[in-house]
């Protein structure tokens, strides 16, 4: 160290946690207290999400259970069909789709489906999936098209037609590019999109939200904001206090 | 007052010609394209009129600005394309694990504050490079500071060119990459006439058009689909809540979408719960990506050069209060367009959507007055074009001031040094044109890339700088050789997994290290390693010592 610049010996070292002046000292105990807030706040609640969370199935992934070994064993029913078909489209209709996900259960949706056409109304029925596939959105017959399949398609699955599971029917038909029906894939799939991390917390409804989505998007901005300004005034007092003015 | 009219009265005309755009995407879209025009020639007359007249202008804005204008400036700069597109595009891809960026983006405006604020203003220095060259009395850790000034802002800025490519391609109705080239050529033209000051002045009405714009569709939206209008940031509970149960059609009251479309939806808790394992998004992710944009929102030398700008140290601090807050308005509304998006997109005659761009696309499925969504897409850009001019000006800065008169040429006049800074400019926008084209991820991503190298790099530098004397040169040139290593390890294997090239250890890498969130571990390592070397080399002289007693907590 060059002695010459300090005469005195005076201490120089500055360091957060052995602060030499007032201000210093001041300010490390402040950000000790801020930053504590700031960190639990924000890091604590995400751990104990963690730590509270069970991962808990949809209704449609019950059900699904329910007839999944009556369908890979081909043992299925026509209600069974029903019920998978329904499951499935709970996953169909989830805009997170991945389309290679998609693509196997459509394939899976459409060999069910077909199956549940009794023979003698089966290329009929081939025939409006086939037109409505031919048709783009805006043109005259596209409504017609879909409606029919839709109505067709609800009355074979065991839905009302004024349900979203018919109204999305249509869509998967046309997007199936066989009627294959992949047990593992299905498997991985129904799991990835109906099983969720969940808990009281998640569960608990606050000002309409679920509260962990409270939290995290609206109270943690609220509470940064609250922080900064009692930074700012606790800094203006103690200022004031130690005498200090800045330039 | 004034600014309102002047605003009114150049809005006013395309009131004629703005109930054009109906389509999702395709054409030319005369309304928006007005509205647009309207806000870009308003941005460049501000430019002039405040333009920069020297260097001290040009880098600082001759320290002019009041607490609450350098507040909204902050606000303004940061509320980037990202912010704007990219927060909302996040969470309609990965429902909850989005919200970690908009605590990332926001919590770290505490660490600034409560850690570096107050100190930088009182240090005195004009840029990053110049506190880390005289902090540490190093001339190549200048250089290096500089270096990294310059790679934050162009990262930084890929993503805002991606932004403003997308918008200007979605109202005028053109290629993806001529809207880049033209979008950049716009903003670099105001940014070279108006310099820091133009650009201060100009991210206060840029804040007001950016907040005015990205609210009003949301009050709409919120009404026209029977949810609480009145404070839309908390009326949306409802909607997430509604995602989460699904609405069925016999519930929809006939609600529908432009495409007429019910306003229904199957079941979907993977919107609002968290870590799905649909969004294949984890729980260390969430915890990684919100400290490192933390960290790397206390690094960015655009966001620690709004400091010297302000006249005094209170200011400074102040500032970032007001800043905060105004930023929070946007970042408490971006989730709802997430929230209707997801539900009026739900159909599949919908289509997949550009994610980046369904803060506009909500406005448009929702049916909401063509005007609006076209102030909307025009609120989107004047977002970008802040941002990019805030970096510009940080990179030029640390260009010619950093490197061409600290180092190259200190004997250069000051017309030769706003010549030097102009040209840095024009060559920083060729080369974020040029990477914006390869489009390599989200807009929101790509700006997470700039957080953590700011993080890995300047955070520890500032942090450590500030609060510990021991700190010294060859411990902060360790820190930084650490930092910039992990940074670069992490950049080379995103990058190389964006061109199909797979690297040794490449999943493990791309996990751990990921691109929008290294300076997780990359901080904490420069920070230690910058501790552990200043302890056994030598001591920081006294001069600095005593700068930092005497000055800076005193």
């Amino acid at each position: 160290m060059e002695n010459n610049d300090n005469p005195e010996e005076k201490d120089y070292n500055i360091s957060f946690f052995k602060p030499t002046t007032p201000l210093a000292r001041f300010n490390r105990n402040l950000i000790l207290v801020l930053f504590t807030v700031w960190a639990v706040a924000i890091f604590g609640f995400q751990i104990l999400l963690r730590i509270v969370e069970t991962p808990t199935p949809e209704k449609a992934y019950i059900n699904y259970e329910l007839v999944w070994d009556n369908i890979k064993s081909d043992k299925a029913s026509d209600a069974d069909k029903q019920v998978f078909i329904k499951s499935a489209l709970s996953v169909l209709g989830k805009i997170t789709i991945d389309p290679n996900d998609r693509l196997f259960l459509s394939n899976s949706v459409n060999k069910l489906t077909l199956e549940l056409v009794p023979e003698t109304e089966k290329n009929a029925f081939v025939s409006k999936i086939d037109d409505f596939k031919n048709s783009d959105f805006g043109e005259p017959d596209y409504q017609n098209l879909k409606n029919g399949l839709s109505v067709a398609s609800a009355e074979y699955i065991g839905v009302n037609p004024n349900t979203l599971e018919a109204k999305l029917i249509p869509f998967e038909l046309v997007t199936a590019n066989s009627t294959n029906l992949d047990p593992k894939a299905v498997e991985s799939i129904m799991a990835k999109y109906l099983i969720h991390n969940q808990s009281f917390i998640t569960d608990y409804i606050f000002l309409g939200f679920p509260f962990h989505y409270f939290y995290t998007a609206v109270f943690l901005l609220i509470l940064f904001v609250g922080l900064c300004l009692y930074y700012c005034i606790a800094t203006d007092i103690a200022m004031k206090k130690l005498g200090i003015v800045e330039d | 007052m004034k600014k309102a009219f002047l605003l009114l009265a150049i809005l006013s005309p395309t009131l004629i010609f703005a109930a054009t755009s109906t389509q999702l995407e395709g054409g030319f879209k005369l309304g928006p394209a007005i509205i647009l025009l309207t806000i870009l020639v308003l941005f460049i007359l501000v430019g002039i009129v405040f333009r920069a007249k020297d260097t001290n202008d040009f880098f600082a804005a001759g320290r002019k600005i009041s607490k609450v204008g350098s507040g909204m400036a902050i606000a303004s700069n940061w509320m980037s394309a990202a912010s704007f597109l990219g927060m909302a595009a996040l969470m309609y891809g990965t429902g909850y694990h989005g919200l970690s960026y908009v605590i990332g983006w926001t919590g770290g405006y505490v660490l600034l504050l409560i850690l570096m604020a107050g100190q930088i203003r009182k240090y005195g220095k004009y840029t990053a490079a110049d506190f880390i060259g005289d902090r540490f009395y190093s001339k190549p850790l200048r250089i290096a500071g500089a270096v990294v000034a310059i790679l934050i802002s162009i990262a930084y800025c890929v993503g805002q060119f991606g932004g403003i490519g997308l918008l200007f391609k979605w109202i005028l109705g053109i290629e993806y990459g001529i809207a880049v080239v033209i979008g950049g050529s716009v903003v670099l033209t105001y940014t070279l006439i108006s310099g820091m000051l133009g650009v201060t002045k100009n991210m206060q009405i840029q804040y007001v058009i950016i907040i005015i714009s990205f609210l009003i569709p949301l009050f709409l939206l919120t009404y026209k689909f029977d949810y609480f209008w009145l404070l839309p940031q908390i009326g949306y509970g409802s909607v997430v809540s509604d995602i989460v149960k699904g609405i069925p059609v016999s519930d929809v009251n006939n609600l529908v979408n432009s495409f007429g479309n019910d306003f229904a939806i199957t079941p979907s808790p993977e919107y609002a719960m968290p870590w799905d394992p649909s969004s294949g998004q984890t729980f260390f992710q969430f915890m990684a990506i919100s400290f490192s944009l933390m960290v790397g929102t206390a690094g960015l030398p655009h966001v620690i050069q709004r400091f010297y700008v302000v006249p005094k140290v209170r200011d400074a601090r102040w500032s970032v209060v007001w800043g905060l807050f105004f930023i929070c308005i946007l970042y408490w509304s971006a989730p709802v367009y997430s929230a209707l998006g997801t539900i009026l997109s739900a159909h599949p005659e919908v289509g997949k959507l550009s994610k980046d761009a369904i803060v506009v696309y909500t406005a448009q499925l929702g049916n909401i007055n063509p005007l609006v969504v076209g102030l909307l897409a025009a609120g989107g850009v004047s977002a970008a074009f802040s941002t990019v001019s805030g970096l510009l000006v940080a990179g030029a800065s640390a260009f010619s001031h950093d490197l061409y008169v600290k180092v190259i040429n200190p004997s250069c006049s000051p017309a030769k040094q706003l010549m030097m800074a102009r040209l840095a400019t024009v060559l920083m926008a060729i080369i974020v044109s040029l990477i914006a084209l390869l489009k390599l991820a989200l807009i929101g991503q790509l700006v997470a890339v700039a957080f953590s190298l700011a993080g890995c790099t300047i955070f520890p530098l500032f942090l450590l700088g500030i609060w510990w004397s021991g700190s010294n040169r060859t411990g902060a040139t360790w820190g930084l050789i650490v930092g910039s290593a992990i940074s670069l390890l992490a950049i080379i294997y995103f990058v190389a997994g964006k061109f199909d090239v797979i690297l040794p250890a490449h999943y493990f890498i791309n996990y751990w290290l990921g691109a929008w969130y290294f300076a997780w571990i990359g901080a904490p390592l420069a920070i230690l390693t910058n501790i552990i070397v200043s302890n056994f080399t030598e001591e920081t002289p006294i001069e600095i010592k005593k700068f930092l007693v005497e000055q800076v907590h005193s």
